[in-house]
């Protein structure tokens, strides 16, 4: 009896949802599931959505979240975001004060570690599967380890180099070092990737993708220019299956914002999209990703339901510098009506959304043919009906709010100010509300009601502009998944095509020997998308490079890129370009050129003697 | 004249008259006097001696001889696989019984010694009816792990969590139940128990059949409780100056005031009733001793729609046979419990909804949806068909309705549990020096809960579409089955009466099952289920891990002047790496009874004096997950998983590892004094004691590059536990009426991270996200206070935003944060008092805690004007009243909160309980009557903020506030 006792010490696990290697790599269907968490790593923040079983336990659950950090480390830190929340250790960021005990740069640091950790793994424990599709596997795994590697070089620069799983403490490997591995992986596997994979998973391009940004960085990683390189690469991207979205699902003048919709996965940007992050609000939980990016851009007098979410969180905006950066076009409403041709009408606005509320004189539209009247008007946020004549004798609202009118029907409500076309057909009853965009770069999506341009105080959410890029709402004006609003659908491009275009321009215009010419007319193709027409395209002399660095803004603001471009140009320390509370000083200053590397977490340090901290730190 | 054995006189037998209430008592000479009739049968009695009747025929003076009764001098104390007499011990051992319980509405066993014994604190853990109680013997010896002692119960040591839906593993036993609680502090003591005794053990001894006839006792009670008091939030009136008056209040944020002037927490809390019977029988049931109780508690909580039932049972048999050479002992326990889980988080509510808000409205919208509760509600853009009125949507960060909460949240809970033992002890007829014991027992466990958010709930999730309010509905089902199994020898031998020995040597083994199952039913309830995107309803959580272990300890005596006691257990789990999972536990304690030695047998006065010097050493992995060292994936649940294609796919992660587990191992030294003095008038022990545990094992970081996490539990650290206690018991007066009783301990005790290489912040708190106000680092106490300096001006009052540059920087962050204070208190004192008169009795208890020092969450998180107004300016938020003396505003500035201002001084002395009972012995025939009344949580003298100053852990933040309880009840024994 005490014998076999004693066997029983030896327990294994019998919770089902608690495996083994042995059974997560049986066979290449058990091991899809382990690839997946090389990606969700990236998107979700542990194994229980929304929170609840974390990956990381340093940091609370939702800022571990991969591009949620990115986001505070690549755009909070430049002119493209200021944060309202005094978190310990994210003031900091903005102001370029941080130090090597900040819990985000810690963070991030544990994120890619992490992510290189399980790659590794996954790498050692699929080689012994013999199925097909594992090859691909393991490719995509060795290109998501290159892209951690990739993010490390970048941030922290000085970090051990991990092909695989040990117990032994790793020494500290330079850029060149990791630089040299990130690359030749990158060109090993891109054979090995399939040429084309599903959505949401890598294929070739992401890897020529990848080698394209490591090359434009390569003068400040290495020392050595790589531009070249950067051409080719980019070349190849350029020359796949990608190709610009320029569908305008919701016919707003331009297909730039179905990028950022709920459906971005559908709606035709992801014929854009080279690798993802994949959210969805009911199966894909986190309050990082693009649940951050919605709920925290949203504040003041904006209103959440129409951003497809429950509420605003009060915290991101921008500087006066990114808003400066955008030609904003304007709108001129007597011409707009003057180009609807028509004659003015009896018929009329009224409401509290008029210029003249309930009281009249009403606003009145032009008749542009028998019984169908249109009209170009700025209104308020508030309530409006049709009217004859000024005399309630002969008046139309909408009962039910869906779009049909009945005589002496109910209020309609305008959600928010701003210009509106509204259209009235008597033959069908029918009416339309459509806001009107101004003309111009249609990228710069601000919200300004009660924002202030200027920022006097960092923690007073109307001071400095909302950003209004991110929805949970589909193109075609639906909800996301999650019906309560709480949690996003919406997908974020990590490499998208647009970006390999200007990385195209950029190398070529840093003696990279590509085609100015294709330079030129790629940017167009940004731009002629941004512009909803060609009114906004440049020629050959435009194209600078301060001109590519603007243009990379207007195109990938808070996509997680600003810092590492502005290192690459010395403006992000340096005092050749300054921002709004730049070092922590309302018109910005220098800081010292050690924070164009963060520090390597102090707890990191202090368990691993091979470590030294970056300089400065 | 009575006399003790060697003609010496006694005082204080009581003599009385068989069959009545007439009686008196002997004088200081063991002289009496009494009034008899010719046939009354005169019953002399005296604590410690055997009774003796004596049959009245006309004498004019009976002079008796009283014989010391053995059993109750050698009082035998249980240690763990055995006993020893109470002057034999050799360890730090506390023993408390029934007489000196806690008296008073008590519902789970901890209560009946809180306060009693030196080193020994017991904090509730809330105000909760049934709730659970932090026991801590000699501080906190580990950080990882849990610092729960052992607890055992008729030689079972019990599992020591506690099964879902129950509030508190103890409440299985009914405290009408039990005999005796016995205190093992010091390792010496607790070795014998290896390592689940790393923190102590409670050993719980419950009353026995006799060999007699049967006598009954019947306890009744009737609980009122009440609130002490409210947390001190902005009223209405208040609330609405402060809005009128806010600079970022704009004309949109002043249409949100109500007119209303709604304290919620009246709304919440209420007058609350408890009961509790038992009743229980004790005898000799054909020819066999038994015990049978039954008993029913049922309470109400103040927090609204709180309440605790519970139904025990138990039997307890002791039959011996074979001349008693063969001796039972079969206990079995049942329970049966259910609870109302009130939703607590109407707590925090209640302080931060806007007192201006009326709890319910009028508008048809809010009363179609929500059942008329009034709340921050958004309309979204949908058309409800039934009002035609937007549907509305809780705005997202706005405070629930507390009453809505509490209303619309159904959470119900049956917990079962058994926990029976049969032990034999066999002594052997050809060596009858020699006993062979066998002891097995099960404690199994059985938890059921549902929880039902109504679909009127504001927070519910909206389904599909907005037609249809989900609500949501969660089942959970728990099972834990511990089993044990103990087979020992004892060997027991005096030779001449000079040396006495007592061996054991045995073998253990235990194991510890655990079936967690819970189930989200709301999805097949609504029949929406689709089997190709909803993957999993079911969450299932499995375990078992195994202990095994041999022991042996040696008791030797020389005269019983000289105590030796030595002991080694080794133990191994199922938890550590093959290769180290073996531990092995000394301990020796030496104790030398100086009052039996010539040169003090003079020294009438003292009755007993016994120095004793100890030392054991103690693994521990208590609460250390299972299978660490294994390389273990976890799969995801249905709302984390990722999107490849059109498909969401489960994704399975694997876990951080250790393969280096060890033991965390205690080692503690304890040097002893045990006194009696006067007759034992006073009486007492003094113990100084010094614990080190090394290979601590902490939660701590690991290279990230090495491992799939980074930090895991592993041994990194020391930690050393110091102290003093002082017990002083004395018996002031002690006369024919009048007997009183004081009892006083003393415990000083200090927690030291002696080694500990990473820092860890812990101590969550309300108030910005992530923000951890506590800090474990070498060379302080655990969970230190890790803080800003507040400035303060001229007279005393904080300076928003000015904390002290302690680094100089001029940059005030992170780095100038610095340690202040702990929330462990320096001294623990307990004061009580039995006082009797006549056929009164009276007891009060009072405890004193002085140094510990609490986090005001309760201020910190809502004192700031800004946060009344959120930055949506769609809903308000109440203040705490504190925003009035402070008048600080901004909200965002997160260093606000880790201020050392709301870092305040927790000392409190409290009187726990007073009881006041009176004995009515004629009343009925046969019966004797007791009625008492007692108070329970009388009154609390601090100068903390807060509402209670005792706060386990020391974050006090939504805390449920211990009720103060009136109690009347009745006793009958017949």
């Amino acid at each position: 009896f005490m014998f076999s006792c004693h066997d029983d010490l030896d327990q294994s696990p019998i919770d089902p949802d608690s495996f083994t290697e042995e059974d997560v790599f049986v066979n290449a269907s058990e091991a899809r599931s382990a690839l997946a968490k090389l990606y969700a790593s990236l998107a979700l923040t542990g194994q229980q959505g929304p929170a609840g079983n974390p990956d990381i336990t340093e940091i609370d659950e939702g800022f571990s979240q991969f591009s949620r950090m990115l986001f505070n480390l690549n755009e909070l830190t430049t002119d493209h975001a200021v944060v309202g929340w005094g978190d310990a250790g994210l003031p900091d960021l903005h102001g370029l004060y941080w130090s090597a005990g900040n819990d985000f740069t810690g963070a991030m640091y544990l994120r890619l570690a992490q992510e290189v950790s399980f790659c590794n793994s996954f790498i050692d424990n699929a080689s012994q599967l013999t199925d097909p599709e594992v090859a691909s596997y393991i490719a995509e795994a060795r290109f998501l380890r290159a892209f951690a590697y990739y993010n490390l070089i970048d941030f922290y620069a000085n970090v051990p180099l991990a092909t695989q799983i040990s117990t032994e403490l790793p020494s500290q490997s330079d850029r060149p070092e990791l630089f040299n591995f990130v690359e030749t992986e990158l060109l090993e596997i891109q054979d090995d990737l399939p040429s084309s994979n599903e959505y949401g998973r890598v294929d070739q391009v992401a890897a020529w993708a990848l080698l394209s940004r490591l090359y434009l960085n390569a003068e400040v990683w290495i020392g050595t220019p790589r531009y070249t390189d950067c051409v080719t690469y980019s070349n190849n991207v350029i020359n796949s299956g990608y190709s610009i979205n320029t569908n305008d699902v919701n016919g707003n003048g331009t297909a730039y914002d179905e990028l950022f919709l709920a459906d971005n996965n559908t709606n035709g940007a992801q014929d854009e999209f080279i690798f993802t992050l994949n959210f969805d609000g009911v199966q894909s939980q986190t309050y990082g990703g693009s649940t951050f990016l919605v709920h925290a851009a949203i504040g003041g007098s904006m209103d959440a339901s129409l951003f497809g979410v429950n509420g605003g969180w009060g915290g991101n905006r921008t500087t006066s510098a990114l808003v400066e950066k955008f030609e904003m076009g304007t709108i001129d409403i007597d011409e707009l009506n003057n180009d609807l041709g028509g004659t003015l009408s009896n018929w009329g606005l009224v409401g509290d959304a008029t210029e003249n509320a309930w009281d009249g004189p009403d606003m009145e539209m032009y008749e542009t043919s028998p019984n169908q009247y249109s009209l170009y008007a700025n209104l308020t946020a508030g309530d409006f009906k049709f009217r004859f004549d000024e005399d309630w004798g002969n008046n139309y609202g909408d009962n039910e709010l869906d779009g049909s009118l009945e005589a002496g029907g109910g209020n309609i409500p305008i959600p928010a100010d701003g210009p509106y076309l509204i259209t009235l057909d008597l033959d069908n009853l029918t009416y339309s509300i459509t806001e009107v965009t101004a003309s111009g770069d249609m990228r710069a999506m601000f919200y300004t009601d009660g924002q202030n341009l200027e920022i006097e105080s960092i923690g007073q959410f109307s001071d400095g502009y909302a950003i209004t890029k991110f929805k949970n709402v589909t193109s075609t004006g639906g909800p996301g998944n999650d019906s309560n609003g709480e949690f996003v659908d919406t997908d974020l491009p990590v490499i998208r095509l647009a970006e390999i275009y200007l990385n195209y321009a950029e190398a070529t215009l840093r003696g990279g020997g590509g085609d100015t010419g294709l330079a030129v007319d790629k940017i167009n193709e940004l731009r002629t998308r941004a512009y909803g027409g060609p009114s906004g395209n440049i020629t050959s002399s435009d194209l600078t490079l301060d001109f590519v660095l603007d243009e990379r803004s207007r195109e990938l603001y808070w996509e997680g890129q600003r810092r590492t471009d502005l290192i690459r140009y010395d403006y992000f320390t340096s005092g050749n370009y300054l921002w709004p509370w730049k070092g922590n000083q309302p018109n910005g200053t220098s800081v010292g050129s050690f924070r164009n590397i963060f520090p390597i977490p102090t707890n990191s340090i202090s368990t691993n003697p091979n470590l030294q901290q970056n300089p400065g730190y | 004249t009575v006399t003790d054995e060697s003609s010496l006189p006694l005082p204080g037998v009581n003599v009385i008259i068989k069959g009545t209430s007439t009686g008196t008592a002997t004088d200081f000479d063991g002289n009496y006097q009494i009034k008899a009739n010719s046939g009354d049968i005169i019953v002399f009695s005296y604590l410690g001696y055997i009774t003796q009747e004596i049959t009245y025929n006309g004498q004019t003076t009976i002079n008796i001889s009283l014989a010391e009764d053995a059993a109750q001098l050698d009082e035998v104390v249980l240690i763990g696989y055995g006993g020893v007499k109470k002057e034999d011990l050799t360890g730090s051992v506390d023993l408390i019984k029934s007489d000196d319980f806690n008296q008073g509405p008590v519902v789970s066993a901890q209560q009946l010694i809180s306060g009693k014994v030196a080193g020994v604190s017991i904090t509730s853990s809330s105000g909760a009816p049934g709730e659970g109680q932090e026991i801590r013997i000699r501080g906190n010896g580990s950080l990882s792990l849990n610092n729960n002692p052992l607890i055992v119960v008729d030689g079972f040591p019990l599992d020591n969590g506690a099964v879902g839906g129950s509030r508190n593993p103890l409440n299985q036993i009914n405290p009408n139940d039990i005999e005796a609680m016995t205190v093992l502090k010091d390792a010496s003591a607790t070795a014998i128990y290896g390592s689940r005794a790393a923190n102590g053990v409670i050993i719980i001894t419950t009353k026995k059949g006799k060999d007699s006839e049967f006598k009954f006792s019947v306890n009744t009670s009737t609980t009122v409780h009440t609130a002490v008091d409210y947390v001190d939030v902005l009223n209405g009136d208040e609330y609405r100056q402060v809005i009128n008056n806010h600079p970022n209040a704009d004309a949109q944020t002043l249409s949100l005031l109500g007119n209303a002037n709604t304290d919620w927490q009246d709304e919440i809390y209420n007058t609350a009733f408890g009961q509790d019977h038992s009743i229980s029988a004790r005898g000799n049931a054909f020819g066999i001793p038994m015990r049978a109780s039954v008993g029913y508690t049922d309470h109400d909580g103040i927090l609204r729609r709180d309440n605790f039932k519970r139904t025990t049972a138990s039997l307890n048999l002791t039959p011996s046979l074979l001349d008693d050479h063969l001796k039972f002992e079969i206990n079995a326990r049942g329970n049966y419990s259910e609870n109302f889980f009130a939703n607590r988080g109407a707590i925090g509510a209640a302080n931060t909804f806007d007192p201006t808000q009326p709890v319910y409205s009028n508008d048809p919208q809010i009363v179609s949806q929500f059942g008329g509760y009034n709340g921050w509600y958004n309309p979204i853009s949908a058309i409800d068909p039934s009002t035609g009125l937007p549907v509305l949507s809780q705005i997202n960060l706005a405070t629930v309705n507390p009453v809505a909460q509490l209303n619309l949240v159904d959470d119900v809970s049956e917990v079962r549990r058994f926990i029976g033992n049969a032990k034999v002890d066999y002594k052997l007829h050809f060596f009858p020096d020699l006993t062979a014991t066998v002891n097995v027992g099960l404690d199994k466990s059985h938890g059921t809960g549902r929880t039902i958010t109504s679909q009127q709930m504001p927070t519910s999730l909206l389904a599909d579409s907005w037609e249809i309010w989900n609500g949501s509905r969660s089942t959970y089902s728990n099972t834990s089955t511990n089993k044990l199994f103990d087979a020992y020898l004892t060997y027991n031998k005096s030779i001449n009466e000079t040396h006495n020995i007592t061996a054991v040597a045995g073998y253990s083994y235990q194991s510890f099952e655990y079936d967690n199952y819970s189930y989200d039913s709301e999805a097949e309830e609504r029949d929406i289920r689709n089997p190709d995107t909803d993957i999993d309803f079911e969450f299932i959580d499995k375990s078992k891990n195994v202990l095994l272990s041999y022991f042996g300890r040696l008791n030797y005596d020389y005269k019983g002047k000289y105590l030796l006691t030595a002991s080694l257990r080794a133990d191994a789990s199922s938890k550590l790496n093959p290769d180290d999972r073996w531990g092995y536990f000394p301990s020796a304690a030496l104790a030398w009874n100086i009052s039996k030695e010539p040169f003090l047998e003079s020294a009438s006065f003292i009755n007993d004096l016994k120095l004793r010097v100890g030392y054991g050493e103690i693994g521990n992995v208590n609460g250390l997950g299972d299978y660490l060292f294994l390389t273990r994936y976890t799969r995801s649940n249905s709302s984390a998983n990722y999107q490849f294609g059109n498909t969401f796919y489960q994704t399975y992660r694997p876990d951080p590892i250790n393969e280096e587990l060890r033991w965390e191992v205690g080692n503690t030294i304890n040097l002893g004094l045990d006194y009696a003095f006067f007759n034992s008038r006073v009486f007492g022990s003094i113990n100084l004691y010094k614990k080190k545990t090394e290979n601590l094992i902490a939660f701590s970081s690991i290279d990230p590059f090495t491992n799939f996490g980074s930090s895991i539990d592993r041994n990194i650290g020391d930690m050393e536990n110091r102290g003093v206690e002082i017990a002083l018991n004395v018996i002031p007066i002690q006369t024919d009426d009048i007997e009183w009783s004081i009892n006083y301990n003393i415990a000083f005790n200090e927690n030291e991270v002696v080694r500990l290489p990473f820092n860890q912040e812990v101590g969550g708190i309300s108030g910005g996200v992530g923000n951890n106000i506590q800090l474990h680092t070498e060379g302080e106490s655990p969970s230190s206070f890790y803080v800003l300096q507040q400035v303060y001006d001229a007279n005393g009052n904080p300076i928003e935003g000015a904390f002290v540059d302690r680094n100089g920087d001029n940059i005030i962050n992170d780095s100038d944060k610095y340690l202040y204070k702990d929330p462990y208190a320096d001294v623990i004192m307990g004061l009580n008092t039995n006082l009797n008169y006549k056929k009164w009795d009276l007891a009060v208890v009072t405890r004193a805690n002085i140094g510990n020092y609490a986090y005001n969450n309760v201020a910190s998180g809502n004192s700031y004007r800004d946060g009344a107004i959120p930055t949506s300016n769609d809903f308000l938020w109440n203040l705490h009243s504190e925003y009035l003396n402070s008048g600080f505003t901004d909200q965002s500035d997160e260093r606000n909160f880790m201020s050392s201002h709301w870092v305040q001084d927790a000392s409190f002395f409290k009187i726990d309980n007073i009881t006041l009972g009176y004995t009515l012995d004629k009343a009925i025939k046969d019966v004797i009557v007791r009625l008492y009344g007692s108070i329970q949580n009388v009154a609390t003298f601090t100068e903390y903020d807060g509402l209670d100053p005792e706060i386990p852990g020391g974050i006090d933040n939504g805390f449920y506030p211990r009720p103060r309880s009136f109690v009347f009840g009745i006793n009958l024994d017949f």
